[in-house]
């Protein structure tokens, strides 16, 4: 039988990538019958995808310093074509990402679906949650305006008020007694490379899991 | 979990599996429907409600009201109201670190805590109470976040409410539950249904009668410009307010006349070369703030001086004298200081008179400052206040006011030859449109709103 050009190249990829193995091994898996309620982790794994595409676009023109950050937004804002559409999106983003998140957890809670085998699931979602909670707390620093500023101060005061350590927290978290440059300097690399990283490798070992036990059954009478 | 559970489980999932759906597409559909959903609405809103935007951060503006992000909000209004316990609400960090580590601690160690292999809600009564009075707690905790936890003396009826809603209620939910479940094994699912659902209904109702009875806060959020043309405007009216007395409507002013204490002060006229090219921006917003004691400047900065500017104040004034007078900068379109006025048209206070009285008066027509004790920054105190009220009488073309801004000075009938009102603006002239403006104002009875001042205007017969 002839085969068509498509079809040889597809043959071609697929003896070295080995796609036939990845379609029955990812996507042509069987589940137990869903319902809306379990497209909460899917909608999270978007957002997250979503924050970090209208992240990086933030970042060509967003200034990590006490003097241009606030200025730098007003340009993304005024200046920037469609930049208040992706500050916009990143901004109402993050709380949607809170909101979905937790949701999310609510609904393995409450099925049960934290049980064996899925421990270790669980344990890694609620690492998620941390770190999302920790996304929000650090992007809201970013845009340096009066809120943000007096928030974080507060903030970081609440986070010094642990026994014996708190004074070594707070200056960690600040880079100094108050609030400063490094404070933002600090935030922007956590809200942008460590905890993105840490996210993404979350992620990577949360999917895997899922994959490995397979989407959790509702329970019935039985379980 | 013994093997033979373990088996057991994972038959009756392999068994689920035979009758259930492919991941793909039937889950991936519903999975792609919903994403597209979130980014739909994420677009509208980010396109009809904005990003809710806030000044410039001022660390010397110790008086600003910190707020967390929504979903903080909870965790901010349970340690406000922690704090309220007596004695033991001194102790910060039992309420800052313990209680919400000993939270996470238990959403962590779930799977490790409850070991059971029960997964059906009807089996799973304690843990499910718990975690839903916890999303209630945190749903009315967050509802009552902007009302104010005391309001100092006497006995404030919401502060209580907020208490037994926020703290007592959920408290004493867990501790029974708690104890139905581990201490009296034997109490049956119904009465702890029926005491979760009655807990979350007691702590609904007393945030329902704390947001009913707490008074409304107003909210006082400076407002932001954010286009150049609003910046400039924004500098202007500051600028107008609190610079022009010593440095002159267009800054050219070289001795400072008629100002206390700074009588004669040779100063630099800050609209020239010698300012605007040797200072940059963040200097001249230094100088503004922390002023040059030597040079006869004020400090201008909220640290320094009480009724001083904020950061992004500063930088509005800056932007404004670059703008105008920096010859380097092209200066945009401004709209005028009011709507131009047709033939007939009657003025309005709010419209035209107050942004009038913002540029030319109130720099000294304002408390604390030496001007007959006529003050200009309301409506009210317009028509009513001063040493010589009332300075305008509606419908009266002799009223003082308008005669002094004509140039016509009042005379003192006590002391001939003195004058006991000078012309005003002190060191220049208004427009002529600015007088008619008044003229046309006071001759109609001074309406206030837009509305009054289209009621009362004519339509020239042609």
């Amino acid at each position: 039988m002839q085969s068509t050009l498509w079809q040889k190249i597809y043959a071609w990829l697929d003896e070295r990538l080995g796609l036939d193995n990845m379609y029955t091994g990812l996507l042509d898996r069987p589940e137990p019958l869903g319902n809306w309620w379990n497209t909460l982790g899917s909608a999270s794994l978007f957002l997250f995808l979503l924050q970090g595409a209208t992240g990086i676009f933030l970042t060509v023109y967003y200034t990590p310093s006490p003097d241009h950050a606030y200025d730098s937004i007003q340009y993304i804002m005024n200046d920037v074509a469609f930049g208040w559409l992706v500050r916009g999106i990143h901004h109402w983003g993050a709380s949607f990402m809170v909101m979905v998140v937790f949701i999310h957890m609510l609904r393995v809670f409450i099925t049960g679906s934290y049980k064996y085998p899925r421990e270790l699931t669980w344990l890694i979602g609620v690492g998620l949650l941390l770190m999302t909670l920790g996304m929000g707390f650090t992007g809201y620093l970013l845009p340096w305006h009066q809120m943000a500023y007096w928030a974080t101060t507060v903030a970081t005061q609440i986070a010094g008020s642990v026994p014996f350590l708190g004074e070594f927290i707070l200056k960690a978290l600040r880079g100094g007694p108050d609030l400063s440059a490094l404070t933002l300097q600090r935030f922007f690399a956590a809200h942008i490379w460590m905890l993105p990283a840490a996210l993404a490798a979350l992620i990577g070992a949360h999917l895997y899991l899922i994959i490995k036990h397979g989407e959790s059954a509702y329970p019935d009478k039985e379980d | 979990m013994n093997e033979e559970s373990k088996k057991k489980i994972n038959e009756k999932y392999e068994r689920t599996l035979l009758k259930g759906e492919r991941f793909w597409p039937d889950s991936i559909f519903k999975d792609v429907i919903m994403s597209f959903g979130i980014f739909l609405l994420l677009i509208l809103l980010a396109t009809f409600l904005g990003v809710h935007d806030s000044p410039k951060a001022d660390p010397s503006d110790t008086s600003y009201v910190p707020r967390p992000e929504w979903y903080f909000l909870f965790l901010f209004k349970f340690l406000a109201l922690y704090g309220q316990i007596p004695v033991l609400g001194k102790i910060e960090f039992i309420a800052t670190i313990i209680i919400p580590g000993i939270a996470m601690g238990l959403l962590v160690l779930l799977p490790f805590l409850d070991k059971t292999p029960y997964r059906y809600y009807t089996k799973r009564i304690f843990p499910i109470s718990i975690m839903s009075l916890l999303v209630v707690s945190m749903v009315t905790l967050t509802l009552m976040a902007d009302i104010p936890t005391t309001a100092g003396e006497g006995i404030y009826i919401p502060g209580i409410t907020q208490v037994i809603a926020g703290l007592i209620v959920p408290s004493a939910a867990f501790i029974i539950l708690t104890l139905m479940n581990f201490v009296f094994k034997t109490t049956s699912t119904k009465v702890m249904i029926w005491t979760t659902v009655v807990s979350a209904v007691l702590m609904i109702t007393f945030t329902g009668a704390t947001l009913a009875l707490a008074p409304v806060t107003e909210k006082t959020e400076a407002a932001v410009a954010s286009t150049l043309e609003e910046r400039i405007v924004a500098g202007q009216d500051l600028y107008s307010v609190h610079c022009v007395e010593c440095h002159g409507e267009d800054g050219k002013v070289t001795t400072i006349e008629g100002v206390e204490g700074l009588e004669g002060k040779a100063v630099m006229a800050i609209n020239g070369k010698d300012v605007l090219y040797t200072l940059n921006d963040a200097t001249m917003a230094e100088v503004i703030a922390y002023g040059r004691p030597d040079a006869g400047m004020n400090p201008f900065g909220k640290a320094y001086n009480p009724e001083g500017l904020a950061k992004g104040e500063i930088d509005y004034i800056v932007t404004f004298m670059r703008y105008m007078w920096d010859d380097r900068f092209e200066r945009p379109v401004i709209k005028p200081l009011f709507p131009a006025l047709a033939a007939g048209e009657v003025p309005s206070y709010d419209v035209h008179i107050a942004p009038i009285v913002k540029r030319y008066c109130v720099s000294c027509h304002r408390p604390g400052k030496d001007s007959n004790a006529y003050l200009m920054d309301t409506y009210e105190n317009i028509t009513t206040s001063g040493d010589n009220a009332p300075s305008i009488k509606a419908g009266d073309a002799n009223s003082p006011l308008l005669q002094v801004i004509q140039g016509t000075p009042i005379p003192d009938p006590d002391n001939p030859g003195q004058n006991l009102v000078g012309v005003m603006p002190p060191k220049s002239t208004l427009k002529a449109d600015v007088i008619d403006a008044w003229m046309r104002w006071v001759m109609a009875g001074m309406p206030r709103t837009a509305e009054e001042a289209a009621a009362l205007s004519t339509t020239p017969t042609p």
